[in-house]
């Protein structure tokens, strides 16, 4: 079932998971260990910073991967498809951090980890890629 | 936009995965352009009217010319 997933997959959206996984894979790996450091060593000057983009790195490397299958689409109605899905997460995403943003500023709401507005992103688009494959599943 | 794919599609007895292997596109687009859900780009138009061997008025239906009663 997962190679007859795998394979109705374009070449670039094969190639866009196949980076997307790597980078998790990163993510998993290099997370931990800064936050084990970050909660059990005196740590200060410039390695804080390093070690915030050595965290960030991967979640950045998502986002170029994204760029990257935009441009190597060669399927115009998938390409259609992902922009969609990338105007649907930005504005609900946008929306919700400001709605949250005063909600948290008039004190309604406890204060949340900007980090936390990519995995909203992500999650709304990857939300939106299932509902769309599955109302495309041949009649 | 109305078109006969799906019917051209019948008559060779191709899926849509056929289809989109032909076209060098997705199944999902393939099955998008068949319901109507998504009007194809020039070049894809012109690409599945020469695979069919047809001229793309007999594979697309203008919505004008539908609107008018003219189809």
């Amino acid at each position: 079932m997962f190679a007859a997933k795998w394979n109705e997959l374009t070449p670039a959206q094969r190639a866009h998971t196949r980076r997307v996984l790597w980078l998790l894979l990163a993510y998993a790996i290099v997370l931990p260990p800064l936050v084990w450091i970050r909660a059990n060593t005196a740590i200060a000057g410039y390695i804080p910073m390093l070690m915030a983009v050595a965290a960030a790195l991967p979640v950045l490397g998502i986002f170029a991967s994204w760029g990257r299958y935009l441009s190597d689409e060669r399927d115009e109605y998938q390409q259609s498809l992902a922009l969609r899905r990338i105007a649907v997460a930005t504005n609900a995403t946008m929306g919700a951090a400001v709605v949250w943003g005063f909600l948290q500023a008039f004190g309604a709401m406890p204060l949340v980890e900007a980090y936390w507005i990519p995995l909203v992103w992500v999650f709304i688009q990857g939300f939106q890629a299932c509902v769309s494959r599955s109302r495309t599943a041949e009649e | 936009m109305e078109n006969r794919l799906r019917v051209l599609r019948a008559e060779r007895s191709w899926s849509q995965q056929d289809l989109a292997e032909r076209l060098e596109v997705s199944r999902q687009s393939v099955n998008a352009i068949e319901t109507g859900k998504y009007d194809p780009s020039l070049p894809l138009a012109f690409r599945i009217a020469e695979l069919f061997e047809l001229p793309i008025e007999e594979i697309f239906v203008s919505p004008a010319r539908r609107r008018s009663g003219a189809i």
